[in-house]
């Protein structure tokens, strides 16, 4: 007895058309193996000088050495361009209305009538300026120890924007409020591009592959963090050391 | 351009909890109702779907599911005298955007204040003497009972598929659950959720050392769940993606899981979205409200939408918003103490201690909402005020509700932000730490309060809300106490290293960091019409047609998360609009 | 040779006579069965009946008015639109006698003596009551609004679009007209076998077919009655026998999952979740119970796994914590990296709501372990549920309209087919033969559009 197609009406509407997104994800994967080489990378948003120095200061903030990836292994610079070209960059969320008052006390929150874009932008330019005034060269031709410097100074100056853990939800301390004067000639619209940078840093070593950074999943199997798995009801309660590696929202596996 | 539309029995502004809630208890009587979202629309597939909603960045960094700044927002300010500054960028707290609201982003921690928490200024006054208020302090009584909320929190935790262990059923004590718990008629409806080491060590510790711990109550699913509309919720699988997330696997209570696809099969039910209410209108003599005025995002027009109830179902700071733009009470005066709307905002006093145990194996990414262990050996009922010289109370809780690694890994003090130290840092330390934190109340005060502001608009031209808060002493020694407490606990448990991070004197409101989405108060619910906004059905003492649900009735917070009483208060308030208010329209006190 | 072609001559000529007389002899309808003493009105009955015979699920197009035809339903030779069965004059039935309601409903005959495609299950309507006839006369004609839908000629080609030649068609496949076992008993086995047999018409998608489309079996006493069939792509799975589907399932886990869509072993998605959302919801308790004892009452049927499941006393967690059952189920919570890919998979793009023990939960995710989908001799079903995922119907019990997200855009084509491999023989499942990527190109493309 065979078994002939009967009735075949069409069902696909309510299915909802994620045939017709599909291979979105999946090119997203191809395109990650694809990626070229960090050098030969065109960024969106920053400029030839802006990218050596995101090259350089991620590479500070996250070294390559020691256990685990750097930022430049895992492309954070790709991330933070990325970002800076998009939403994030051109503050598409935040509420940019007027008066502005940059030196307003930090803890209540950022007041700077600049995008997060512009302000890497303007930070980057005075900081260069003001490492060839002091070390004879703009920040990515310095030598480590003098970037380090540069970025230990950054940090002291300008207060941090207040991006302190939330390990526990709804019962988290409050930031360290350490309003400061401001290094290397940042005015108060630039005040919180260190912390910005930190921070977006720390977003492209940690984010899904899919935004340009955390290349290879490296840093997520660094610290042993599955990423998009999102199922784990088998291990509640038990104390051993869970062995997979990650996978990512496109569906790369490591 | 503008338009006017058919007059309906009933218009909900906000389509999160309460305006589901609301929306399913009227459509059922048969009422013509619409529901006004402000958001996008929401569901599990697609929006919250498999696997894209894992993603730290868009959602746990960036806020997807979040208000626009760009869109709404208000501005802030820690005293009177200060000049206050817009809320440009999302920091201390994050009210939810669309269909579902914050209830699609919780963690799904669920709580029945303390019998004592509704009637707080007469039980201190009656306990420890009028003198133990300070004299700013501006705490009144909700004007309901726990008694009269229990069958309405039994229903809100049923209808949720709350997971817990009952610690007080019928006036019998029961082992493993919250002693301190105000009485119930029955156990929750699911059995509480496993746990992981670290609140499992907590517990052994606590208990050794004489305190009750039992498992937080949860509306993160421990097993299939059906509630009375029909509606299911799946077990939770510990994803590790709750608070700021919608939930992937049809387990975190939400509207979505528990009411919406039951409420739309009524058909004298509507709803629109990107539709956001910019005025309540009143009739001529103040008396009653007409209906509302919204801005229909996709005809780009201004709609006056009649109705002979309004219902006020948005965020709680929202909700007064709009009653401060439409002339609804008397906007609160803190100088002067009179008036009513805006009056007695306050927040939620929380802090910390982190744990590093270099030998033992957490697996934080393994986390539901609500997991974790908790005792309430220091609730408000069980301290002496006058003793310990301030007014309040706190749950503490040990356990994590993610391992997401953008939002902080925990490092020992010391540790440098950024560099080889700081990357070796978060390899050496992720997964083998915890922190045992503090959930307290906070009172509310003669100058934290919500007004309009006088320089900030909108995108509509409207001007923002302002929002004028601070820390106070009375709280500042209340989270202090609690640090002792929780450090002793924390030594018992011998980590290798710890750490604390509580409020000190002299703490100011910094809006940067997250803290806690519980900003209460502003339309508060009380006994007479010259101290609250609202009478003990939520219901306006100047327009009795208008009714302001949501945690915007609370006098002042509670110890413990809001959902839980603002779920019992909308089905309470239902309740009386059904039973009482619909045969004979008007005050109902 | 004179004689020869005088016979040949006289053969052509019966022949073509035969064919004239097989082509224009005219038909005839049956005559109606005796009318039940205790029938309700028609009235009363006719919405009731149309939602037992489910006409809404072939004769409303999508987004179209109820009733008013115009569903293309693909058959092997060509598309047909349904028909308008609203009582407008012109484009639908207004002005059918309920001789000619009749003759459609049970001998395949439109008003004018045109045979209709076997598209319309006459060959199960072929037993319904007049009580139920008269109902849905009732309904179409009297209770609908006329809706006026000029539907689209069908799509068949020579010798197809034949009318004539069903007549043949019908010789082999009708059954006896009339019901034999009791319509209206209150033995709900016979009730439950007018149901299913009668107007459910489940056998037209729950029986094979033969070469000529002939539905093997009308009643329980034939072998091949509701042994499972083909639609669309998918399988109708088996309801009896050693494939069947609802094997070991209570008669109340059949009615639940006929009611609202689901239950603790299954849900029910593609054309299957139609009949529920346009017929089985409605069904009184009595008979959807009428339909289930029945149901389980067919040989390879019975309760024999109603024990296992039922409400454990903790929770997930707890069931999960317990020693695995399966050498799947110890793999996938080992998360061990040298697991096979086909594991590895499922841990990243199924364990979430299936879990490692493939037991899903209780009426929101289907069980894996041992679901006729997963290990049905096509395995096109189980691909289509991957790639493009599926949706439960809104019922009013359940109105969850419960959906799992499809995976096209995360897996590839090689990786949907070791994921599927490893589904059918994954726990206790035991289906034969591995997944080609081959095939699950053919439906990412087919189902892309």
């Amino acid at each position: 007895m065979s078994h002939p197609t009967y009735l075949n009406t069409t069902r696909r509407g309510f299915l909802g058309g994620t045939a017709a997104a599909s291979a979105l994800a999946l090119g997203d994967r191809a395109q990650a193996q694809d990626a070229p080489p960090l050098e030969e990378y065109t960024p969106e948003y920053l400029s030839a000088a802006e990218w050596a120095f995101v090259m350089a200061a991620t590479a500070r903030i996250i070294p390559s050495d020691g256990a685990g990836p750097g930022a430049i292994e895992t492309r954070v610079p790709v991330f933070i361009d990325l970002q800076l070209a998009g939403d994030f960059g051109n503050a598409a969320d935040l509420y940019m209305e007027g008066p502005f008052k940059p030196d307003a006390p930090d803890t209540l929150g950022p007041q700077s009538p600049l995008t997060p874009a512009e302000i890497y932008r303007g930070a980057i330019e005075r900081i260069d300026a003001a490492c060839t005034d002091e070390y004879g060269n703009v920040f990515a031709d310095l030598d480590p120890t003098q970037q380090d410097e540069v970025l230990s100074a950054l940090e002291e100056g300008p207060s941090t924007s207040g991006n302190t853990p939330d390990m526990a939800e709804d019962a988290g301390g409050g930031a360290p409020n350490t309003d400061g004067s401001t290094a290397f000639g940042l005015t108060p619209e630039l005040k919180e591009f260190f912390s910005l940078l930190v921070q977006n840093t720390k977003e492209g070593y940690f984010a899904d592959p899919m935004y340009g950074g955390n290349a290879d999943m490296a840093a997520w199997s660094y610290i042993g963090f599955p990423g998009a798995r999102g199922s784990y009801a088998e291990w509640v309660g038990r104390e051993e050391d869970y062995p997979l590696g990650p996978v990512s929202i496109s569906g790369e596996r490591a | 351009m503008a338009r006017t539309d058919t007059k309906r029995d009933v218009v909900i502004v906000g389509l999160g909890w309460t305006g589901a809630i609301a929306g399913i208890e009227l459509a059922k009587e048969g009422l013509d109702i619409l529901a006004l979202e402000r958001g996008p629309d929401r569901s599990t597939v697609p929006d919250f779907k498999y696997p894209d909603v894992i993603d730290e960045l868009r959602f746990g960094i960036r806020y997807g599911y979040m208000q626009r700044p760009k869109k709404s927002t208000l501005t802030i300010r820690r005293s009177l005298d200060e000049e206050a500054m817009p809320y440009r960028r999302l920091g201390s707290f994050l009210p939810g955007d669309g269909v579902g609201g914050a209830g699609i982003h919780w963690n799904g921690q669920t709580w029945r204040p303390q019998a004592q928490e509704y009637r707080l200024r007469t039980y201190v006054e009656e306990t420890f003497g009028a003198d133990a208020i300070p004299e700013d302090m501006t705490i009144q009584d909700w004007g309901v009972t726990a008694e009269e909320l229990e069958p309405y929190y039994d229903r809100f935790e049923y209808m949720a598929g709350i997971s817990g262990q009952a610690g007080v059923v019928n006036g019998e004590t029961i082992e493993g659950g919250n002693p301190f718990e105000p009485n119930r008629s029955r156990d929750y409806p699911l059995p509480p959720l496993a746990q992981q080491p670290d609140s499992l060590h907590f517990a052994d510790v606590a208990r050794q050392m004489g305190y009750h711990p039992f498992p937080r109550p949860a509306a993160n699913a421990s097993a299939p769940h059906v509630n009375e509309y029909g509606m299911q919720l799946g077990p939770c699988n510990y994803c590790g993606f709750c608070a700021r997330y919608g939930c992937l696997n049809y387990s975190k209570s939400s509207p979505q899981t528990c009411v919406l696809d039951a409420l739309k099969r009524y058909e004298n039910f509507n709803y629109r979205v990107n539709s956001e209410v910019l005025r309540v209108n009143l009739a001529e003599d103040g008396q009653t409200a007409t209906g509302v005025t919204y801005w229909d995002a996709e005809a780009e027009e201004e709609v006056t939408q009649p109705a002979d109830i309004v219902i006020l179902a948005a965020y709680s700071i929202h909700n007064v918003h709009l009653m401060l733009l439409s002339g609804i009470g008397e906007p609160y005066n803190p100088q002067t103490g009179t008036g009513t709307t805006g009056k007695n905002y306050s927040y939620q006093m929380n802090g910390g201690t982190t744990m590093f145990f270099n030998d033992r194996q957490f697996n934080p990414f393994v986390a539901a909402g609500s997991s974790g262990m908790s005792i309430n050996d220091f609730g408000m009922e069980q301290i002496d005020y006058a003793a310990e010289g301030f007014i309040g109370g706190s749950y503490m809780t040990c356990g994590h509700s993610n391992g997401q690694p953008i939002r902080g890994i925990a490092v020992p003090e010391g540790t440098p932000n950024w560099g080889a130290d700081w990357k070796q840092a978060v390899g050496e330390h992720y997964g083998h730490s915890t922190s045992l934190g503090s959930h307290g109340s906070n009172m509310s005060y003669r100058d934290c309060y919500l007004d309009l502001d006088p320089t900030y608009t909108d995108p509509h031209g409207r001007p923002l809300l302002r929002l004028t808060f601070d820390w106070k002493d009375n709280d500042i020694r209340m989270t202090q106490f609690m640090r002792q407490r929780i450090e002793e606990i924390v030594e018992a448990m011998e980590p290798d290293s710890w750490q604390s991070s509580y409020k000190e004197d002299g703490a100011t409101y910094d809006v940067r960091p997250y803290q806690t989405t519980h900003n209460v108060g502003g339309a508060i619910m009380g006994e007479s019409p010259q101290t609250s906004s609202i009478n003990r059905f939520q219901q306006a003492w100047g327009q009795h047609n208008v009714f302001v649900l949501g945690a915007s009735s609370f006098p002042q917070n509670i110890q413990y998360n809001p959902t839980g009483a603002v779920g019992a208060l909308a089905y309470w308030t239902t309740d009386a609009i059904v039973n009482q208010y619909l045969p004979n329209p008007g005050p109902l006190v | 040779m004179k004689t020869f072609l005088r016979i040949l001559g006289a053969l052509v000529i019966v022949g073509v006579v035969a064919l004239l007389v097989f082509i224009f002899w005219p038909v005839s309808r049956s005559a109606p069965t005796q009318v039940a003493a205790n029938a309700p009105e028609p009235a009363e009955h006719g919405e009731y009946a149309m939602r037992l015979a489910d006409c809404a699920a072939c004769h409303t197009a999508e987004g179209g008015e109820p009733f008013a035809g115009g569903r293309p339903i693909e058959s092997p030779v060509g598309t047909i639109y349904s028909a308008n069965i609203t009582p407008d004059p012109e484009t639908g039935i207004g002005g059918w006698t309920l001789a000619e309601f009749r003759g459609a409903l049970i001998d395949g005959l439109d008003e004018e003596g045109h045979h209709l495609y076997p598209a319309m299950p006459y060959t199960n309507y072929r037993g319904l009551t007049e009580t139920d006839i008269a109902g849905l006369y009732h309904y179409f004609i009297e209770d609908l609004e006329p809706v006026r839908n000029e539907v689209p000629a069908n799509d068949l080609p020579f010798p197809f679009d034949q009318r004539w030649g069903l007549r043949a068609w019908k010789w082999v496949a009708m059954p006896d007209v009339g019901f034999a076992s009791g319509a209206t008993s209150d033995d709900p086995i016979e009730r439950g076998a007018y149901l299913v047999e009668g107007p459910g018409h489940c056998g037209a998608c729950h029986s094979p077919r033969n070469t000529l489309f002939v539905q093997d079996g009308y009643t329980a006493s034939d072998a091949g009655f509701l042994t499972g069939g083909v639609i669309a792509g998918w399988t109708a799975p088996a309801l009896r026998g050693e494939d069947s589907a609802i094997a070991g399932w209570t008669a109340e886990e059949v009615a639940q999952i006929l009611g609202t869509g689901r239950n603790a072993h299954a849900a029910i998605n593609g054309e299957m979740a139609l009949v529920v959302e346009d017929s089985t919801q409605y069904l009184t308790a009595d008979d959807l119970m009428a339909v289930s004892q029945y149901l389980v009452g067919l040989d390879g049927n019975g309760a024999n796994r109603g024990q296992e499941q039922g409400t454990p006393s903790g929770g997930l967690a707890e069931r999960l914590l317990d020693d695995p059952a399966t050498q799947t189920e110890r793999i996938l919570a080992s998360a061990d990296p040298g697991m096979p890919e086909g594991a590895r998979l499922y841990l990243d793009n199924c364990g979430a709501c299936h879990f490692v023990d493939g037991k899903g939960a209780d009426e929101v995710f289907p069980e894996l372990d041992g679901s006729s989908i997963v290990q049905a001799g096509e395995p096109t079903g189980l691909i289509s549920m991957i790639l493009h995922g599926g949706a439960l119907p809104s019922t009013e019990a359940r109105p969850y309209a419960l959906r799992m997200p499809g995976f096209a855009d995360r897996l590839s084509d090689d990786e949907v087919a070791t994921l599927a491999s490893f589904l059918r023989t994954a726990w206790n499942n035991e289906a034969s033969g591995t997944v080609e990527a081959g095939a699950v190109a053919d439906m990412r493309s087919e189902e892309g559009g």
